[in-house]
């Protein structure tokens, strides 16, 4: 396995990573031997909706993107009918600058299985189902050795721990589409189809995964429920923020020294993120932009780095906390290319369902195009404004779309010279520079 | 819906004006009931709502800040939607541009310019200046999805509309669509020609010129042709459909929704073969022995002809029930003793009183259709039964001996495969089945294609309807089967063998044991062979009168092309040919034709009172104003 | 799609016959796998190496050189442009979107592994192991 980049090893917010790098901790001897597997046999002594509350009171937000209150979306499960209902569980990391998911799989794989296995039992399922992206080889592979083990250990199966209440995980392997981190569009994929949205209402928790009630949690989500339930709601909130309580992994990468996963304390500022913990900017250079949280989220200005890593502190700054990707780019970046490079993926991965998103984002990869070729003109910068603004606030089925358009708003708003400057004098400083500094 | 009172009503506002619609009810459609019009392309009434092209945005509170889509949100007590604010003007207006970012703005080229709905919506609601100036994206094109369709891919804004209706409707999947963003395009599987027999429904569907007729292509504008909604001649469903007829040419057959008969669909044998109607081998005038005549001359011969011989009659399958009147009269009078057959009949007997309307298909719980392959008997039928099953829920058992397109349903279908003791014994151990413990049960035959006795089938038929409580429902094939078995014209016999003369209405070969021949239709086929006269017939494009289709419905033909001398109505011919024989034909017109056959037989009553009047045109909804 | 995954596995890349089977197997419409199969990007419907170099240039690879990278790798492999074949069928490159491991950025997917930290020289290493690889096979 390749060297450790993140947290790891004792620190008082190290409540997921304390034990990482930990010889063994992926197997099941290995995980159980630091009091592993032992918050879900106590859980399934327990009432669910004790559980559900308990996670309720933790004030833990989804770590997937959108960052709704878990223990809300649990309560959402209607009452059992005596059919089937699932656990789905969102692998499918694909947000740009996000990687914190395969760290937590591939450094704890039975602390996820425990979290999902607490909350399967929570919402009362038998069946969960792991989503995982087709690209992680490895965390799938990690993940069906210690799902091998659980079945072998009877932790999975008819009567785990002696409890008369089967248990059960199976792991879907994705194929390449961004769109199925989309929870609907995962339940598409996850069914066979072609990965494209549901129009909402109904909601996955009345009819999802083939049309049964269903939950659906990110890995790192359901990662923090055993600490949770182990050590009670009311240490978690002394975690965080009072809205956006515990901690969290930002995988923080890009014009940096020491790029990492690192669990941090939700309600830190950036400037500790980017500046400390992932070791600044290389030498000579300067920090210029960041985006704080996936590519999806707002790019901000690196004069922003005091913001803090809370959500509502980045909804005021006019960005969001996202997936927790934390990407930086220094002063050789030109932000156009960055916006450019980000629009293609978002083009590339539009599933083609509804229009706006489907012509919207390919429309603006040519306007940006053609302002990078130096064709461009004061006329493309207005297009460009307007099909952005034509993308969000609802105009999309789901949120993809919003996000190329806040690629492009975002960015054409901090950093308005740059665009100015390649739409109408056809020229671009940061390259100059660059080819000066290779000169 | 408009015209049920609502029970569950449900009381909203839009755009200020408040309006009462049954619960359950979409946005979308309770503005039209105020002539509000929300643009729509992936929306469709008869499809399950998807919310993919985000025309219809609009402002709805109590609701999120932003616009929200009027085709997927049901309406809710005390609701305000308002479709006139700044943003969704804006909203919708930003989404019809994005259509055109890469239309091909062919329009002056294109079959659908003049009744296309991004023409219509780009003109009241889409910007009025462009700022596309970007190159358009290029797909292949047109492409053949069959000999019947063509596809443009440019055209296509992927309202899905095609592909929904293959999956829900249809239950086909050789309509896909093929990878993903903006190079997502519709396909058909590995470029196989579409073999679906109701493929033209996309046509009709497409809210583009992506999906154009192939026979109709490049044919006329729509602004040049006048329509009539008229009745497919083809079976014994009695499809509504709309003829558009122009410069005296039928040019195009598309549906006339008509949800008691055929919920919007028609097959493709309805909607593309009509092209006989134009064809320039047409007959105009009489002839006899290969001469032309005049009418009165023809007359003469034929009577000549069949004078003392063994008469036999073949019947057109969509013979009006005024002809079958007339012919009835007929054959009990100057033509005694002569045999009337029809071919294409089913050996179906005369249904006895009232039989299960199509429409009531929607409500049984349990559908059980015995020995007819629906699909090709009765193609807008199965239609039905499948929208009964998949949007209804019922549950369906087959009686047949081949696998049918209905098994298609992956959710369990009950099929039984009728033994040695043929459908009797299969119909007898079916009656404990579980699927028919919940009424109501709605129990369909045919005649197994002849196979077996058809009296039989119908009455082991019956007996299980009463057994479990079950409505019958006859599969007629023929157009006007059941028509002509209300007025007994048909005899048992099947075919003319042994005849010494014989009139061969529409299509059909003499027998070898006729010495006189006499034929009547609009073509002369191969199969006609020589015949000693030759009278010429308008076609169902043409002729005046009425049909009865399976359910026992009578609907009115509204001819879109006129009777042009020297060609006659049928109805006039055969007057004709009653007073030559004194037959008491002394009818003054059609209107009293239909006003004894209403006499004669109870079941064509509905041919004593008028026709029901056209459906009222589409109204115009206006939109608010452009942005 | 597991079962095209099988069928993937024989050809490397996905035939109208092979998706036709496999949809025969599943009881499926030939036309509804094919939709599914070109909407995934790991789904291959054209010939491609018996290698292939997924390697991503998203923001936090291409901020720390992934398009030299890529250049570099179509370089070592013999090709013009990325997605051709190499002239012995033994590699192709693929310009991904984020693989999830930007902390070693820049980084690529490689034969079911990632690889990371890429260089030029990494890039040469591992192209060279496997031309041998298959040198010595065909020698030995």
């Amino acid at each position: 396995m390749a060297e450790l980049r993140g947290s790891h090893g004792k620190a008082k917010h190290h409540l997921l990573t304390q034990h990482f790098g930990t010889e063994g901790l992926a197997t099941l001897k290995g995980y159980q031997k630091l009091g592993g597997y032992e918050t879900l046999e106590r859980a399934l002594g327990m009432e669910p909706k004790a559980l559900v509350d308990e996670v309720k009171a933790s004030g833990l937000r989804g770590r997937g993107g959108a960052g709704f209150a878990t223990g809300v979306k649990w309560s959402f499960m209607p009452p059992p009918d005596g059919g089937p209902r699932y656990v789905v569980v969102n692998a499918d990391e694909s947000e740009p600058g996000t990687s914190k998911d395969r760290y937590l799989m591939e450094n704890s794989p039975h602390m996820v299985l425990e979290g999902i296995l607490i909350a399967a039992f929570a919402v009362q399922s038998h069946q969960a189902w792991i989503y995982i992206r087709g690209e992680y080889d490895h965390p799938y592979q990690m993940l069906m050795t210690a799902i091998g083990e659980l079945r072998e250990a009877k932790i999975l199966g008819d009567r785990p721990f002696g409890k008369d209440y089967a248990l059960d995980i199976q792991v879907y392997r994705g194929h390449g589409a961004y769109i199925c981190g989309e929870e609907t569009a995962l339940l598409e994929s996850l069914e066979g189809k072609r990965a494209q949205p549901r129009s909402r209402p109904p909601y996955p928790a009345a009819k999802g995964a083939w049309a049964r009630p269903t939950l659906l949690n990110n890995i790192e989500t359901l990662a923090t429920v055993p600490w949770i339930i182990k050590h009670g709601a009311a240490e978690y909130t002394k975690f965080g923020t009072e809205k956006n309580r515990g901690t969290r992994l930002l995988s923080v990468s890009g014009n940096i020294r020491k790029p990492g996963v690192y669990e941090i304390e939700i309600g830190v500022p950036f400037t500790h993120v980017i500046m400390e913990l992932a070791g600044g900017p290389f030498e000579g250079r300067q920090i210029k932009a960041f985006w704080p949280g996936g590519s999806s989220a707002k790019v901000l200005p690196a004069s922003r780095m005091d913001v803090t890593t809370d959500a509502e502190a980045l909804a005021a700054a006019d960005s969001m906390a996202g997936s927790g990707g934390c990407m930086v780019a220094d002063d050789t970046a030109c932000m156009v290319e960055t916006t450019y490079r980000l629009l293609k993926f978002y083009a590339y991965e539009s599933c083609g369902k509804c229009t706006p998103c489907r012509v919207g984002g390919n429309w603006a990869v040519r306007t940006v195009a053609k302002i990078l070729a130096g064709e461009g003109s004061r006329l493309d910068l207005q297009i460009l404004d307007k099909i952005q603004a034509g993308l969000q606030d609802g105009r999309c089925l789901c949120g993809l779309g919003d996000s190329a358009g806040w690629v492009v708003q975002s960015a054409m708003n901090h950093f308005p010279e740059e665009f100015e400057e390649h739409a109408v004098r056809h020229t671009c400083s940061v390259k100059r520079e660059r080819a000066a500094a290779s000169a | 819906m408009p015209d049920q009172p609502p029970q569950d009503g449900v009381t909203l506002t839009i755009d200020g004006r408040s309006v009462t619609v049954p619960k359950g009810t979409l946005v979308v459609e309770a503005a039209k009931l105020l002539s509000i019009e929300v643009p729509v392309f992936c929306y469709h009434h008869k499809l399950n709502p998807v919310g993919a092209c985000r025309l219809c945005l609009v402002e709805i509170s109590p609701g999120p800040p932003k616009p929200q889509t009027a085709c997927t949100t049901p309406v809710a007590e005390g609701m305000t939607v308002r479709t006139n604010t700044a943003g969704a003007v804006a909203a919708r207006a930003d989404i019809l541009e994005y259509e055109l970012v890469n239309h091909p703005l062919d329009c002056p080229v294109c079959d659908k310019g003049g009744e296309c709905p991004l023409q219509d919506y780009t003109f009241r609601h889409g910007y009025p200046t462009s700022r596309i100036d970007a190159p358009r994206l290029h797909f292949e094109k047109p492409v053949p999805l069959s000999d019947k369709i063509a596809l443009d891919r440019e055209r296509c804004v992927l309202c899905y509309r095609c592909t929904r209706y293959y999956d829900e409707i249809a239950w086909e999947q050789e309509l896909t669509t093929d990878q993903r963003g903006v190079s997502s395009f519709i396909t058909n599987q590995f470029d196989r020609p579409l073999q679906s027999i109701f493929s033209g429904n996309i046509i009709d569907l497409c809210p583009v010129g992506a999906l154009t007729s192939r026979v109709w292509r490049f044919e006329s504008r729509p602004w040049d042709m006048d329509h009539t909604a008229s009745v497919c001649s083809k079976c014994a469903v009695g499809c509504n459909v709309t003829m558009w007829q122009r410069r005296h040419q039928l040019v195009r057959v598309t549906s006339h929704e008509n949800d008691a008969v055929d919920d919007g669909w028609i097959c493709d044998r309805g909607r593309f073969d009509y092209t006989e109607v134009n064809s320039p081998d047409r007959l105009r005038a009489p002839r006899v022995k290969g001469a032309h005549a005049t009418w009165n001359d023809a007359l003469d011969a034929l009577l000549d002809g069949v004078r003392g011989k063994k008469l036999g009659i073949s019947v057109r399958q969509d013979l009006t029930n005024e002809e079958a009147l007339l012919l009835k009269r007929l054959v009990d009078g100057p033509w005694a003793g002569a045999r009337v057959v029809m071919p294409r009949r089913t050996r179906i007997p005369a249904a006895e009183g009232e039989t299960l309307h199509i429409v009531e298909l929607e409500r049984a719980r349990c559908i059980v259709v015995i020995a007819s392959d629906t699909a090709d008997d009765v193609p807008v039928v199965n239609l039905r039964i499948k929208k009964a099953v998949s949007k209804h829920g019922a549950r369906l058992i087959l009686v047949h001996p081949d696998d049918l397109d209905l098994d298609r349903w992956p959710h369990g279908v009950h099929h039984v495969r009728p033994g040695a003791g043929g459908y009797a014994e299969a119909l007898r151990d079916l009656r404990d089945h579980e699927y028919l413990k919940e009424g109501p049960v709605a129990v369909l035959y045919g005649d197994a294609q002849g196979s077996e006795d058809g009296g039989a089938i119908a009455a082991a038929a019956a007996g299980l309807a009463q057994a479990v409580g079950g409505k019958l429902m006859p599969l007629y094939r023929a157009t006007n089967e059941r028509g002509a078995l209300a007025l007994s014209l048909l005899g048992e016999e099947t075919d003319l063998e042994g005849c010494e003369a014989v009139l061969i209405i529409g299509p059909g070969a003499p027998p070898a044991s006729a010495r006189f021949t006499a034929v009547w239709d609009f073509l002369l086929r191969p199969e006609h062979g020589e015949p000693d006269v030759l009278l010429p017939s308008p076609t169902f494009a043409e002729q005046q009168g009425s049909y009865t289709n399976l359910e026992g419905r009578v609907q009115f033909l509204r001819p879109p092309l006129h009777v042009e001398p020297p060609l006659r109505e049928s109805w006039d011919v055969l007057l004709d040919i009653g007073q030559r024989l004194d037959a008491g034909l002394d009818f003054l017109g059609i209107v009293q034709i239909q006003k004894a056959a209403a006499q004669a037989a109870p079941a064509l009553a509905a041919l004593a009172g008028p026709p029901a009047p056209a459906a009222a045109p589409t109204a115009v909804l206006y939109g608010p104003a452009r942005p | 799609m597991p079962a095209l995954d099988i069928a993937q596995e024989e050809a490397g890349y996905l035939t109208p016959e092979s998706m036709t089977e496999v949809a025969h197997a599943l009881n499926l419409d030939p036309g509804y796998v094919e939709g599914v199969a070109t909407f995934y990007s790991l789904f291959h419907l054209e010939p491609v190496g018996e290698h292939r170099l997924y390697i991503c240039t998203n923001l936090a690879c291409m901020l720390r050189g992934a398009y030299d990278i890529l250049a570099h790798a179509n370089r070592a492999i013999g090709v013009a442009e990325t997605g051709e074949v190499s002239e012995d069928g033994l590699f192709s490159t693929e310009e991904v979107e984020c693989l999830g491991a930007c902390e070693y950025a820049p980084m690529m997917r490689l034969d079911h592994a990632y690889h990371y930290d890429l260089t030029p020289e990494k890039i040469d290493a591992l192209v060279a192991e496997r031309r041998n690889r298959k040198g010595a096979r065909r020698h030995g």
